[in-house]
């Protein structure tokens, strides 16, 4: 058990431990150049295990959905197949390369494509081709549907583009994805409420967002203006910060003295908040994952999870939420975001968790405005660097990770 | 009976029992503060038997005064941030809450 950091006020005292970090300003270049974003989808999003979809959005055999991945310039089909196994394929007909599904989700008993109805089963295998005599010398077992490697951890369905990952699903998570096992996500996917925006800003401006939590008094003021801070930790600094692997996580503070508004205090009786994340029993269910409140702080309130590049979980007790960046281009992103909880059995569960779910919306509302208006001038040439302060150490792992697998994969920066 | 007896009370408001999110946070956009504020007031101090009740009611409770109730309820849901923290209908220097597209509920 690492010892609780409980000074919110001290010196700094993260970055020490991460030397090769380095402590100077960091260039804005990859969050505008067009040459950088080149090989982030090279030598990044085509390499890593992306997260794609929970496993629950694929409730039975013949379920399928599609998870279009403009970085890595593909489209994915997963579905479940009649071993109840998850598949994924590139989502294309092996005859001229049409698009097999084109509704996002749907339920089928086998894969027919739109343009001449070749047809595959669930396992991708080609079953039927009409008019097939008219064809030169076919190979109905050689043309099944391209696959593409997934796995799931935890209930989460990742894929990974790679035609040979360097590492499993299991190696990348690595000691993250470890620490969670025992965290009950499938319980708390009982019922997920779904957002998505197209943000006009480069996919880690939109994740440094959530990597730091220092602009909650500023940004979040009105929101947020006590949940995650109190006279002893103003600046809400964070119980305890890590860097593993290739990911980072930390452990947010919560304020136990934080008196809810009057409807979120009754909304909490029916469920967890998302400005309760606080409260609640200190032994939760939970709270037994060796990655929840490593540091057994008596402040917890969120574990947040970075997983490089572009997948961000927050635990909390009674619920979780996540996000994913999907770049659409250098300055454009699918921003996904999901608040999760179990699934409601009574009318007043369910709203209690649409007030989290319109509190989660409307803090999201508070850093989306922020994030494209910083878009907008980082071209200016004005302010060509970051200064990042202790606090903000996993915005400057990511750009190192980043740069870091660039490299590895033999890309030239 | 568009409500659920004990809450006739609140028939007045019914024209906020909206099914879908988008339809409460459009309302709750087009209202000014003295609107959003008269709702909340007129609403809140029923929270508690509300609650009280839909605790009894199952989810797959189609009845309609059940429904009604609910979206009634979800509509205080989308008010109180703005009563209670914003102080305004709508996050002014904010992102466009319509930009968020969400799940049809």
């Amino acid at each position: 058990m690492a010892e609780a950091v409980t000074n919110y006020k001290g010196p700094k005292q993260y970055h020490y431990l991460y030397p090769e970090l380095g402590t100077g300003p960091v260039s804005v270049h990859p969050y505008i150049s067009k040459e950088y974003y080149q090989l982030e989808k090279e030598f990044v999003f085509k390499k890593v295990w992306l997260y794609a979809c929970r496993a629950e959005q694929l409730q039975e055999p013949g379920s399928y959905l599609v998870v279009d991945l403009d970085v890595c310039q593909t489209s994915i089909l997963l579905v479940r197949d009649h071993q109840n196994k998850i598949r994924a394929y590139h989502n294309m007909c092996s005859h001229r390369g049409n698009k097999m599904a084109y509704d996002k989700s749907g339920k089928t008993d086998n894969l027919t494509c739109g343009f001449h109805g070749w047809t595959y089963g669930l396992d991708g295998q080609l079953n039927f081709v009409p008019d097939e005599d008219n064809y030169f010398d076919i190979d109905k077992s050689e043309l099944g549907l391209s696959p593409v490697h997934v796995d799931i951890w935890e209930g989460f369905v990742f894929i990974n583009v790679d035609p040979s990952p360097k590492e499993s699903l299991t190696e990348y998570l690595g000691e993250l994805g470890k620490g969670l096992t025992g965290y009950p996500f499938n319980k708390l996917s009982g019922k997920c409420h779904r957002f998505e925006t197209i943000v006009n800003a480069n996919w880690k401006l939109v994740k440094d967002a959530f990597q730091e939590v220092c602009h909650t008094p500023y940004q979040h003021r009105r929101s947020l203006p006590d949940a995650y801070r109190n006279s002893e930790n103003p600046h809400t600094r964070l119980i305890d910060i890590g860097i593993s692997g290739h990911h980072g996580r930390a452990s947010l503070f919560g304020n136990m003295q934080h008196i809810p508004s009057p409807v979120a205090s009754q909304a909490y009786n029916h469920g967890a908040t998302i400005v309760s994340a606080a409260l609640g029993e200190q032994k939760a269910p939970e709270m037994e994952a060796v990655g929840i409140n490593p540091t057994d702080s008596p402040d917890w309130s969120y574990e947040l999870n970075v997983f490089f590049p572009a997948f961000f979980i927050a635990c909390a007790r009674g619920s979780y939420f996540a996000h994913q960046f999907l770049p659409l281009d250098v300055d454009r992103t699918l921003w996904q975001s999901m608040i999760c909880y179990p699934e409601p059995e009574s009318n007043a569960e369910v709203f209690s968790q649409e007030y989290s779910r319109v509190m989660f919306r409307d803090i999201m509302c508070e850093d989306g405005r922020q994030i494209e208006e910083t878009q907008s001038l980082l071209n200016s040439g004005a302010k060509t660097h970051f200064h990042l302060k202790d606090e903000e150490i996993l915005i400057r792992q990511s750009l190192f990770e980043g740069d870091k697998m660039i490299k590895a994969n033999g890309g030239k920066l | 009976m568009p409500l659920p007896e004990k809450f006739s009370e609140l028939e007045p408001w019914i024209d906020w029992a909206l099914p879908t999110m988008r339809e409460r946070s459009d309302r709750r956009a087009s209202s000014n503060m003295e609107e959003l504020q008269s709702f909340y007031q007129a609403l809140l101090p029923h929270l508690g038997d509300i609650l009280e009740y839909m605790a009894e009611v199952p989810t797959n409770d189609n009845q309609e005064h059940n429904r009604d109730l609910l979206n009634l309820a979800k509509s205080l849901a989308e008010v109180a941030p703005a009563v209670e923290l914003f102080q305004e209908p709508i996050i002014s220097n904010g992102y466009d809450v319509r930009r968020f597209s969400s799940d049809n509920e």
